[in-house]
C-alpha cells in the first residue's frame, strides 16, 4: 500500500471514536481493563499521529498537507475534508498528547469507568477533528461534537456544584458556537457558489461591512472559548467543578481551540476585517493579562485561582496574532502549545493536591510540604512554569508576543508604549498570585487540623512520570525553542506575509528607527 | 596556541558542569530520594569537583585573558522566525574572565564551608543541588554575550536565590521572605524587560555595544530624542536597582537573611547580588552617552550607600547587620559605576566578593557555635547582645572576621582600602556632594562593623544570660504578633513558656569544624591582598578591566598617578574610618560612651535607623495590602457585575431563586440539549435530502 495515499488523518480522527465502540463489550467489573485499553488505543492513536506527521509532513512548506476530500452531502457541496498546515499540526500534535496523559491521569476515576473511558476516547477524536477539519460546517460539528462529552463528563464526574457548571458550560459554549453558524451559512451562501470549503471561502471576496460583521460574530464564539474577558465566567466554575484529567483536557486543549479558530477564520479568511479589528483584540489581550490576574490572586479556591491563570495567559495569544508581526504570531502559537502543556500539568497537580487533602480552600491547606516534597518540588518547578521563568516554554512565547509587538509597524508608538507596559505589569502580577499559592499550600509549619484527618502520601511513580512527560517538552522549547518554532514557521511566515500584503496598514504611524538602521546601519561615516 | 584555543572552545562547560551535577542529583531526588538522601558524602564531593573543575578552566581563561588574548565569542541561533533571528551563546573577555574566577572560588570555598555548616540538615543533598544550580545560573550570566541572554539567567538566578531563601521552608519568616525576594526583583525586571524592548525596538540589536553606538547615533541624528533613551537606559537600571539591592528596591535583601548561612555568603553577599553592577558594566556602552541616565544610577548608589550604612548601626542580628552592610557597600559600586568610574567599581566588586563572602561565612561560624548554647532558634542564636567573648572560644573565626571588618572599614594595606579610595577619588572629581556621602558612610562603615565585631568576639560571654534571652524572645513575639495580627499571639506564647522549659544546652560554644574555618581561612588572603593589584601607583587591575573602548596600560595609569592627591584623599578616608572605630572602641570596648544614653537622646533616630526608616512598613500598607485589596475588589466585579450581566439578568434569577429547583431536576439542561441537538440535526438533514 502507498503511504502516501494512506488516508492518515481520516485514520487518526476515527480511530478512537470507532474504538470507544467497543467499550461496552470489554469482560470488566472494576473498570482497570478498560483503562488499559483505553490508554492503548490512546497511544496507537498518538503514535499515528507522530508517524504520519514525521514521515508525510513538509515542514518547509506553508500549504496544507495530508490532504483527503471525500465528498459527503453534494447538494450543499459538504465535504469530509480533512488537513494539516503549521496551525494546526502542533496543537494535533498537542491534543493527541496531553489527551494521552490525561486517560493516564484517570487511574483514580471508579466512578462509571465505562462511561469515563467512552467519552475520554470520543474527546479525543473530536478535539483532534475540529483542528484538522478543512470544511466549515464540518468545524461546526466537530466542534458541537467535542463539547457533549465535555458536559457530560462536567456533570456526572464533576464536584458540589457540577450541574451549575456544567450548565453554565453548555449555554455559553452553545450559545457562543450559534454565531459560528450563521457566520457560516453566511459566507457560504454569499456570492455565485455554495461551498463550505475553507479554502475556497478565503478566495471569496467579502465586503468589508460583511466582513466586519462576520468577524464579529466569529469573535464572539471564540471568545467564549479562548476565553475573552466579559466572556470567560464560565471558566473559573467549569474548572472549578472539573476533576484533574477533564480539567487537563479543558485548559490543555479546549481554549487552545478558541485561539486556532480566530488565527484559521479571523485572521486567515477575513484580513481586512482583521486588520480593523486588531487593536481591539490587543485592548481585550492586555485586559485579559491583568484583570485576570488580579481575579487570581484574590481567589481563595485553588481551580479557581489557576482557572483565572489560564486566561491571564491567554491575553498572550490575543496579543501576539494581532501584532502583524511574524514574531507575534509565532510567539502566540507557541504560547498556545506552551500553556497547553503547562496549563495540565498545573491542573493535573492540583488534583494531585485535592486526592491528599480533600479540600481546594488555600487557607484550611498549609505546611503540606513537609509530607509531600515530590509533589511540592514538581508544583513549584510547573509554577515556575507558568510565571514564564526562562529555561520554559512559556518565556519564549512571552518574549516572542513581547518584541513581536514592540516591532509591530501597524500601531502608533504612544499605544505600543502603554500595551507593553502594562503587560508588563502582568509579569509582576503572575508571580505574586502563584507564589503565595505555593507559599499557602506548602511553605510553613504544618496544619495540625489537615493531618489530623488527613492521610499525606508523596507522589507515586504514575503521577512523577506524566508531570515528567509534561516538563520535558516545556524545558526543551524553553532551551531550544527553534525545535517547536520550526516545524510552524512557513506556515506563520506566509500568513503574515498575507496579512500585511492584504490589510490596509495603518500608514501615519512612527517608522521604527530600527528599520531605518537596519537598512542604512552606517549612518554618519 | 592550540591548547589555547582549546580552553576557549570548551569554556561552554563552565556553566554546564555545575548544571550537570545538579541536574544528576535534583533526578535522584526525585527518583530515588531515599537512596540519595543516604549519599551525602558522595553527593557532595561529586558537586565540588564538578565545580573545582569549572575553577580550574576560569583560572586558565583568566591567565590566558591577562597575557592579552583577545576576547572570544561563540554564537548559535536560538529563536528562528522568518527573517527574525536570536542567537545565545557565550563571550570570554577580561571582565568575564575576572567574574568567572570570583563566582568560582567563591563557591567552591562556600561548598566546602557547608559540609559542615549543613552537617546535621536533613536537607544537605538538596542543599548541594540547589547550590550547583545557582552557580551554573550565575555561570551563565557572566558569560553571557547579548543582552537577552543576561535576562534569561537574571531570571535562573532569582529563581535560585528564591528557592534557597525557601530552603527552611517550615519557617514562616523563610517562606515570607522567599515570595518577597522574588516579587520585588520582578518589579526590577519589569523595568529591565521593558528597557530591553525599547532598546530591541530603537537599535534592532541586544548586543551591548552595537546597542550603544547605534542608539548614540539615533540620538545625534534625533532620529529617537534623548528623553527616550534616557527613559530605557533607566527601565534597564530598574534590575540592577532590584537585584543589587538599591533603594528603593532593597526590602528584600536584609529578609533574604532567613536563608541558610552559606546561601547568604554567596548568594547575597559575594555574587548574585554584584549581578546588578555587572550588568550596570555591561550596558556601560549604551550608559555611558546617556548623562540623565548616568547622574541617576550615581545618586541611587550614593542614596543607597548612606541608608544601608546608617541602618546597620542599629541592628542586632548579626546576619541582618552584614545584609545592611552589603547594600551599603553595593552602593558604593553602583556609585562608582554613575560617575564613570567602571574600573573602580568591579575593583570594590572583587575585592567586597571576597571580604563580605569571609565576613557572611564568618557570621555563620559564630552562629553555629552560638548554637550549641541557645538552641536552633535563628532569633537567639544571631542575636548580638547574646555573644560576647567568642574570639576566647573560637579563635580562628575572630580572627578572619577581624581582617573582613578591617578590610570593609577601608585600613591600608587591606583589599577595602585600594577599592574604596579609588571610587571616592573618582567621585570626589566628578561630583563633591556625593564624595561627601561616600565619605561620611565611610565613617559609618568602620563604626557599625567594629561594633559588630566588639560586639561580637570580645568583652565577657552573654550567651547563657536567661534574662537576655527571655527578653529576646519577647521582642521576637511582639514583632511575629504585629504582622500576624492580634488572633496569633496565644499560640506563640505558649511556645515561649515551653522553651524556657527545656535548656539543656552546652555552656560555652566551639570552634567550628575544620571544613568551615579553613575556606575563612582560604579567604582571609584575598581580602588582606588581593587590593594590590590596584595600587594607584601600579594598576593592573585597570590595565586589566576597562571600558569598551578604552585602552591603558600600567605605565599611563603610573604616570597619572599624583602622590600629594593620593595622599589627601586617602588620609581623608582613613581618617574618618579611624574615628568610627575610635567611637565604636569607645561604646563597645571600653564602654566608656553608653550607647543606650546616646540612643535615648535621640529617639527620633535611633527608632528611624531601627526600624529600617519604616520603609518596609509604608510598602507593607501601600503595595502589599494595596495590592490585595484592587485584588478583591476585581474578584468582587467579576463574580458580582461581570458574571452576572453576562449571565443575563432574567438567567440570574433563574438559578438563584425558584429557578434553582428548576435547574436541580435537570430539566432545564434537558430544553437546553435538546434545542442544540435540533440545530445539529436540522443542519444535517437539511444537507442529506
Amino acid at each position: 500500500m502507498d503511504t502516501a495515499q494512506f488516508p492518515w488523518l481520516t485514520t487518526i480522527i476515527l480511530f478512537p471514536f470507532l474504538a470507544a465502540f467497543a467499550i461496552p463489550f470489554i469482560p470488566d467489573r472494576e473498570g482497570k481493563t478498560i483503562r488499559w485499553y483505553a490508554l492503548t488505543v490512546g497511544l496507537i492513536d498518538f503514535a499515528l499521529i507522530i508517524y504520519a506527521f514525521v514521515t508525510q509532513y513538509d515542514i518547509h512548506s506553508s500549504g496544507m498537507q495530508l490532504v483527503e476530500s471525500y465528498t459527503w452531502v453534494p447538494a450543499l457541496d459538504l465535504k469530509w475534508s480533512v488537513g494539516v498546515d503549521g496551525l494546526s499540526m502542533p496543537l494535533v500534535m498537542l491534543t493527541g498528547f496531553i489527551t494521552t496523559l490525561a486517560i493516564l491521569a484517570s487511574w483514580p476515576v471508579t466512578l462509571k469507568p465505562r462511561l469515563f473511558y467512552f467519552l475520554m476516547l470520543a474527546m479525543y477524536a473530536g478535539q483532534i477533528g475540529v483542528f484538522a477539519v478543512q470544511d466549515m460546517l464540518l468545524f461546526f460539528l466537530m466542534w458541537e461534537l467535542e463539547l457533549l462529552p465535555v458536559y457530560l463528563l462536567l456533570s456526572i464526574w464533576g464536584g458540589k456544584r457540577r450541574l451549575y457548571a456544567a450548565t453554565k458550560f453548555i449555554l455559553y459554549t452553545a450559545g457562543g458556537s450559534l454565531f459560528i453558524l450563521v457566520a457560516a451559512l453566511a459566507m457560504a451562501f454569499y456570492g455565485d457558489t455554495v461551498t463550505f470549503d475553507m479554502r475556497s471561502l478565503m478566495a471569496k471576496d467579502f465586503p468589508i461591512n460583511l466582513q466586519l460583521l462576520l468577524y464579529g460574530g466569529f469573535l464572539i464564539a471564540y471568545a467564549v472559548k479562548l476565553p475573552i474577558f466579559p466572556l470567560h465566567t464560565w471558566l473559573p466554575d467549569a474548572h472549578g467543578e472539573a476533576t484533574a484529567p477533564v480539567h487537563m483536557l479543558l485548559a490543555g486543549i479546549l481554549l487552545k481551540m478558541g485561539g486556532y479558530a480566530i488565527i484559521r477564520m479571523n485572521v486567515e479568511m477575513l484580513p481586512e476585517a482583521h486588520a480593523r479589528f486588531a487593536p481591539i483584540l490587543v485592548i481585550f489581550g492586555v485586559v485579559n493579562i491583568i484583570y485576570a490576574a488580579l481575579t487570581s490572586f484574590a481567589q481563595r479556591n485553588l481551580k479557581r485561582k489557576i482557572a483565572y491563570s489560564s486566561i491571564s495567559h491567554m491575553g498572550f495569544v490575543l496579543i501576539g496574532l494581532a501584532s502583524f508581526t511574524n514574531l507575534g504570531l509565532s510567539g502566540a502559537v507557541l504560547q498556545m502549545v506552551s500553556h497547553g502543556l503547562i496549563g495540565a500539568s498545573l491542573f493535573f497537580l492540583v488534583g494531585a493536591t485535592y486526592d491528599r487533602t480533600h479540600t481546594l480552600i488555600l487557607s484550611e491547606m498549609g505546611g503540606v510540604g513537609k509530607k509531600m516534597p515530590k509533589i511540592f518540588a514538581m508544583f513549584t518547578t510547573c509554577s515556575m512554569a507558568s510565571l514564564a521563568l526562562p529555561g520554559m516554554s512559556g518565556f519564549v512565547a512571552e518574549l516572542m508576543v513581547f518584541v513581536g509587538f514592540a516591532t509591530s509597524d501597524a500601531y502608533s508608538f504612544s499605544f505600543k508604549l502603554i500595551i507593553l507596559a502594562l503587560m508588563a505589569v502582568g509579569v509582576i502580577l503572575t508571580p505574586i498570585y502563584l507564589l503565595s499559592m505555593l507559599r499557602e499550600i506548602f511553605y510553613g509549619p504544618e496544619n495540625q487540623e489537615l493531618t489530623s484527618h488527613e492521610v499525606l502520601v508523596d507522589a507515586e511513580p504514575r503521577e512523577v512520570f506524566i508531570i515528567a512527560c509534561l516538563l520535558i517538552p516545556i524545558i526543551g522549547f524553553g532551551f531550544y525553542p527553534k525545535l517547536l518554532t520550526q516545524i510552524y514557521d512557513a506556515k506563520t511566515v506566509q500568513l503574515t506575509e498575507q496579512l500585511r500584503a492584504e490589510s490596509f496598514l495603518v500608514a501615519e504611524t512612527v517608522e521604527p528607527p530600527l528599520a531605518l538602521v537596519g537598512r542604512a546601519p552606517k549612518i554618519g561615516e | 596556541m592550540e591548547s589555547v584555543e582549546a580552553i576557549y572552545q570548551y569554556a561552554w562547560l563552565i556553566p554546564t558542569l555545575p548544571l550537570m551535577g545538579a541536574m544528576v542529583v535534583g533526578l535522584g531526588l526525585i527518583s530515588y530520594n531515599d537512596a540519595t538522601n543516604r549519599l551525602r558524602k558522595p553527593t557532595a564531593a561529586f558537586i565540588v569537583t564538578l565545580l573545582g573543575a569549572a575553577m580550574a578552566l576560569s583560572f586558565a581563561l583568566l591567565y590566558s585573558q591577562v597575557q592579552g588574548h583577545e576576547a572570544y565569542h561563540y554564537l548559535f541561533e536560538w529563536v528562528s522566525v522568518g527573517d527574525f533571528h536570536l542567537s545565545m551563546g557565550y563571550v570570554i573577555d577580561p571582565i568575564t574572565a575576572l567574574m568567572l574566577v570570583i563566582v568560582t572560588t567563591v563557591a567552591f570555598l562556600v561548598m566546602v564551608y557547608t559540609d559542615g555548616y549543613m552537617a546535621h540538615d536533613p536537607g544537605y543533598v538538596r542543599f548541594y543541588a540547589y547550590l550547583s544550580l545557582f552557580s551554573s545560573s550565575m555561570l551563565g550570566l557572566v558569560v553571557s554575550p547579548n543582552l537577552l541572554q543576561v535576562y534569561v539567567f537574571w531570571e535562573l538566578v532569582g529563581m535560585c536565590s528564591y528557592l534557597l531563601i525557601g530552603f527552611w521552608y517550615d519557617r514562616k519568616p523563610a517562606a515570607d521572605a522567599c515570595q518577597k525576594a522574588f516579587v520585588t526583583n520582578r518589579v526590577g525586571d519589569f523595568g529591565l524587560l521593558l528597557g530591553m524592548i525599547g532598546l530591541f525596538w530603537a537599535t534592532g540589536t541586544f548586543e551591548f555595544e552595537l546597542m550603544g553606538d547605534r542608539l548614540s547615533q539615533l540620538v545625534e541624528l534625533g532620529m529617537i530624542p534623548g528623553a527616550l533613551a534616557a527613559l530605557f537606559a533607566i527601565l534597564v537600571f530598574m534590575g540592577p536597582v532590584a537585584k543589587s539591592a538599591q533603594f528603593p528596591l532593597h526590602v528584600w535583601l536584609p529578609d533574604a537573611m532567613e536563608g541558610p548561612t552559606p546561601i547568604s555568603a554567596l548568594i547575597h553577599a559575594a555574587t548574585m547580588v554584584a549581578a546588578g553592577v555587572f550588568l550596570i558594566a555591561r550596558m556601560y556602552p549604551v550608559f555611558e552617552d546617556i548623562p540623565t541616565a548616568m547622574s541617576v544610577i550615581a545618586w541611587t548608589g550614593a542614596i543607597t550607600a548612606f541608608l544601608g550604612a546608617s541602618i546597620a548601626i542599629t541592628q542586632n542580628d548579626i546576619k541582618k547587620g552584614l545584609a545592611f552592610s552589603t547594600m551599603s557597600q553595593l552602593g558604593y559600586m553602583v556609585m562608582a559605576m554613575g560617575v564613570g568610574a567602571y574600573s573602580a567599581g568591579l575593583f570594590h566588586l572583587m575585592t567586597h566578593a571576597y571580604f563580605k563572602a569571609m565576613l557572611f561565612l564568618g557570621s555563620g561560624s559564630v552562629i553555629h557555635g552560638m548554637e550549641e548554647v541557645v538552641g536552633h532558634d535563628p532569633a537567639l542564636a544571631q542575636d548580638m547582645r547574646l555573644m560576647g567573648g567568642l574570639r576566647k572560644y573560637m579563635p580562628i573565626t575572630a580572627i578572619t572576621f577581624l581582617v573582613g571588618t578591617l578590610a570593609i572599614s577601608g585600613l591600608p594595606p587591606f583589599a577595602g582600602f585600594w577599592s574604596k579610595d579609588e571610587i571616592l577619588g573618582s567621585v570626589f572629581a566628578v561630583n563633591p556632594a556625593l564624595w561627601a556621602i561616600g565619605w561620611l558612610t565611610a565613617g559609618i562603615t568602620s563604626f557599625y562593623m567594629f561594633r559588630m565585631y566588639f560586639s561580637t568576639f570580645e568583652g565577657e560571654f552573654r550567651g547563657t544570660d536567661k534574662g537576655i534571652q527571655k527578653q529576646l524572645k519577647h521582642e521576637q513575639f511582639q514583632r511575629m504578633g504585629m504582622s500576624l495580627g492580634p488572633g496569633a499571639m496565644s499560640t506563640q506564647e505558649l511556645a515561649l513558656e515551653e522553651e524556657t522549659d527545656h535548656g539543656h544546652h552546652a555552656e560555652k560554644p566551639h570552634e567550628s569544624a575544620l571544613s568551615m574555618t579553613l575556606p575563612l581561612i582560604a579567604l582571609a588572603i584575598p581580602s588582606l591582598l588581593i587590593g594590590l593589584v590596584g595600587t594607584p601607583f601600579a594598576n593592573y587591575f585597570e590595565a586589566f578591566i576597562h571600558p569598551p573602548g578604552e585602552v591603558v596600560t600600567v605605565a599611563e595609569l603610573a604616570e597619572a598617578f599624583e602622590l600629594s592627591e593620593f595622599v589627601r584623599m586617602a588620609g581623608l578616608s582613613v581618617a574618618i574610618s579611624v574615628v568610627g572605630i575610635i567611637v565604636a572602641v569607645l561604646m563597645y570596648r571600653t564602654r566608656q560612651i553608653s550607647a543606650s544614653a546616646i540612643a535615648a537622646k535621640i529617639p527620633f533616630f535611633y527608632q528611624l535607623s531601627l526600624n529600617k526608616w519604616y520603609i518596609d512598613d509604608l510598602y507593607e500598607v501601600l503595595f502589599v495590602q494595596g495590592s490585595r485589596n484592587i485584588a478583591k475588589q476585581v474578584l468582587e466585579i467579576d463574580t458580582r457585575i461581570v458574571d452576572g450581566v453576562v449571565n443575563l439578568a432574567g438567567f440570574v434569577t433563574l438559578i438563584t431563586g425558584e429557578g434553582l429547583k428548576y435547574f436541580e431536576t435537570g430539566r432545564a439542561q434537558f430544553y437546553a440539549l435538546i434545542i442544540f441537538g435540533a440545530v445539529i440535526g436540522l443542519v444535517v438533514a437539511s444537507g442529506i435530502t
